[in-house]
């Protein structure tokens, strides 16, 4: 028998009782179903991390900061508080459980081998912006510099790191006079803010373009070049007699091979009490517990799926029982065992295979479906989220491993069918 | 004198072993030659099912062997044993088995499609076969809308669709009421006399084995007698009998003018067998 016939007879036969077929399929629907909708939600969420990711820096930039033991809480340990050193970094301010960087800090991390250039991040704090026509908004938050170029633009250009730009959300632009983005592009506005004599200061920028807001929060706040937030820092830290020193929240380090420098520039941090993270230090772990989840709810519809294949083996077993007669007659007309093991583990292949179908088809559907009703709905506010991302891959690695448990399922039935005795089985007593 | 299509040395079948051990078969040897009509006739544990197992290569003797075109067959492996059968015999069965759910082509064409044939071969030698059996009609019916006569002929179709060397019939007739019965039998007898298809029935009903040309009678896992001749009066003469041997003697020129006067009276038995039963 040619395998195309193997095929078509053994689409045939699973299509004889129809009932039995579909109630056996519907339990492979079910667990192809759970596995697709669990992928497809692990791979969704992680594109959505990703996308995060992309935001926030890119992969050549180490985020440096002060380390965290410095920062902690005296008197966690039993050590006591430590001496006082006045020639040590007494001085340091800490931030959200890390310690501020100095200028020596800074020069640090640049002297390290394999690191391109530092940028230092400062906070600024800009008490208005005031547009063309005079009026004064209220900037509750200034963007950094670093998050310039990864800003989504919807009219202009980036800030230019060296010139006394800035982006401004797409949200001011009719504060700003403008009726659409691109009429406020190029616009000179002041920024007013405080020095530490509690002056008030003035810093006039131009208007490089109009950003929207992405997944990882940027563009939703004015952001400003390097040129124009160090200019900011300077004379906001200026005003007193002294000259304050300067402190950095931390600093971005450009490297420029960071697959085989990153474990000695780190190394080289550590020794200068300094702290160095990859953009994949900082997401892996999320990514991993994304991860950890999805295969776990992947193991469970596998569960289920191992279940149904029971239900295979149930359904083929009865199949070959009924069939004994037809069993029989097909190897009395010649047809080998091979064959006949084959004809049956067909069959068990066509309910995986449509069981695969419907449900891997049924899972993407709820899943798009889902998504799109959920990320438009109650989570509109969420920007660029994902729920559920179709992988191909995925898709076909679902399709092959429920065909292939319905294939061994179906082996133990094939066995006993391509072990019938012809004789015993035209046996008519 | 050409090979025999089959023979037997010393064919031995047993069943089981120690107290439940039973002898099926004890012993037999002899030839079926190539053309020949066989009954193979017996009380029911005779043996005689046992025997056309042995012969169409369903089973494998306990001790003996069976030769097929004068090539011994119990050694050859299971799946060349399988294309054998499928190539060289035909099988009609008394319980029809056919695919209820299928049309009478696609069960017609089941050995083609065992043996590997296209579609479009298939169904154009089904349907010659069944054209030839006057069924052609019925081609696209499902096999359960037919009558018992028309599920008979559809069998014998299928075992014709090889173009087999030798059809096997297991009471082809034992299902079939006495009319239906002589349409089939006048079937089966034509293909052998116009095709020279060597028959091989197994039957206890003495009118089918009357119409072969030779008859093992069998009682006990052995061949009792052994008679030679198309029997006019559908009786089974004992006194035709001669004793078991393996000396082949039905080749004799005379067989074709018997055949032809058991056409004639096969026509004319199909109504006294018709009338008498009634």
């Amino acid at each position: 028998m040619k395998s195309f016939d193997v095929a078509k007879t053994a689409l045939g036969n699973t299509l004889r009782s129809k009932l039995r077929t579909f109630l056996t399929v519907i339990a492979i629907v079910i667990g192809a179903f759970a596995l697709t909708l669990t992928f497809g939600m692990g791979a969704g969420i992680n594109k959505y991390v990703d996308h995060v990711v992309e935001g926030f820096g890119q992969e050549d930039e180490m985020y440096v900061m002060g380390s965290q033991e410095a920062a902690q809480e005296q008197g966690a340990d039993d050590e006591g508080p430590s001496e006082y050193d006045a020639d040590g970094d007494s001085g340091e301010m800490t931030m959200m459980g890390t310690s501020t960087l100095d200028d020596d800090d800074i020069d640090a991390v640049r002297d390290i081998d394999g690191v391109e250039s530092v940028q230092a991040i400062v906070m600024i704090d800009v008490d208005y912006l005031e547009g063309a026509d005079g009026e004064q908004w209220t900037v509750n938050r200034m963007g950094e510099s670093v998050d310039a170029r990864a800003l989504e633009m919807v009219a202009g250009d980036p800030p230019a790191q060296d010139a006394m730009e800035l982006a401004v959300p797409e949200a001011w632009v009719s504060a700003l006079g403008g009726d659409s983005p691109s009429d406020v592009v190029g616009d000179t506005v002041q920024l007013g803010f405080t020095n530490l004599a509690q002056e008030e200061e003035t810093v006039e920028a131009t208007i490089s373009g109009v950003s929207e807001p992405s997944v990882s929060q940027t563009g939703q706040v004015p952001t400003p070049s390097r040129e124009l937030s160090e200019q900011i820092n300077e004379a906001a830290m200026s005003g007193l007699p002294e000259e304050q020193p300067s402190t950095y929240i931390y600093a971005v380090a450009q490297v420029d091979d960071m697959e085989a420098d990153e474990t000695s520039i780190k190394e080289q941090l550590t020794d200068d009490g300094l702290t160095g993270m990859t953009l994949e230090d900082q997401l892996g772990m999320i990514q991993g517990i994304i991860n950890t989840v999805t295969w776990v709810l992947g193991g469970f519809a596998i569960i289920a799926l191992v279940a149904a294949s029971f239900g295979i083996v149930n359904t083929l077993l009865m199949s070959v029982q009924e069939r004994t007669r037809e069993i029989g007659l097909m190897k009395a007309l010649g047809m080998s065992r091979g064959k006949v093991f084959g004809l049956f583990s067909m069959e068990a292949i066509v309910i995986g295979l449509m069981g695969s179908l419907i449900g891997v088809g049924a899972g993407v559907g709820a899943g798009v479906i889902g998504n799109a009703l959920l990320v438009n709905g109650p989570l509109e506010n969420v920007v660029g989220l994902v729920l559920f991302a179709v992988d191909p891959i995925s898709i076909v690695l679902i399709t092959v491993l429920v065909v292939g448990i319905a294939f061994l399922a179906g082996t133990l039935p094939a066995a006993r069918a391509a072990k019938k005795d012809p004789i015993d089985a035209l046996r008519y007593e | 004198m050409s090979t025999p299509v089959l023979e037997t040395e010393n064919l031995v079948k047993v069943y089981g072993s120690g107290e439940s051990r039973f002898d099926a078969l004890k012993g037999l040897t002899f030839e079926i030659h190539d053309g020949e009509s066989l009954a193979i006739v017996g009380k029911s544990g005779s043996g005689k099912s046992t025997l056309m197992h042995l012969l169409a290569l369903l089973d494998a003797p306990t001790a003996g062997v069976v030769a097929l075109h004068g090539r011994p067959v119990s050694q050859l492996k299971t799946k060349e044993v399988s294309r054998l059968r499928n190539e060289t015999f035909g099988f009609v069965f008394q319980q029809f088995f056919l695919n209820a759910h299928q049309s009478v082509l696609e069960n017609v064409t089941l050995p083609l499609k065992i043996s590997g044939w296209s579609k479009a071969d298939r169904e154009r030698r089904g349907l010659e076969v069944l054209t030839q059996l006057e069924m052609d009609d019925k081609a696209e019916n499902k096999a359960k809308d037919l009558s018992g006569g028309q599920k008979q002929r559809v069998c014998i179709a299928r075992a014709l669709v090889n173009s087999p060397a030798v059809i096997f019939a297991d009471e082809p007739t034992g299902n079939l009421d006495s009319a239906t019965s002589e349409i089939v039998e006048d079937i089966l007898f034509g293909l052998h006399r116009d095709h020279g298809i060597t028959l091989v029935v197994v039957t206890h009903d003495d009118d089918l084995a009357a119409r072969c040309s030779r008859r093992l009678i069998m009682q006990d896992g052995m061949i009792v007698s052994e008679e030679h001749g198309v029997l006019v009066d559908h009786h089974v003469d004992s006194t035709l009998g001669t004793e078991t041997d393996t000396d082949d003697d039905t080749f004799d020129p005379s067989q074709l003018g018997l055949e032809d006067q058991d056409e004639i009276d096969g026509a004319d038995q199909a109504e006294q067998s018709e009338g008498g039963r009634a």
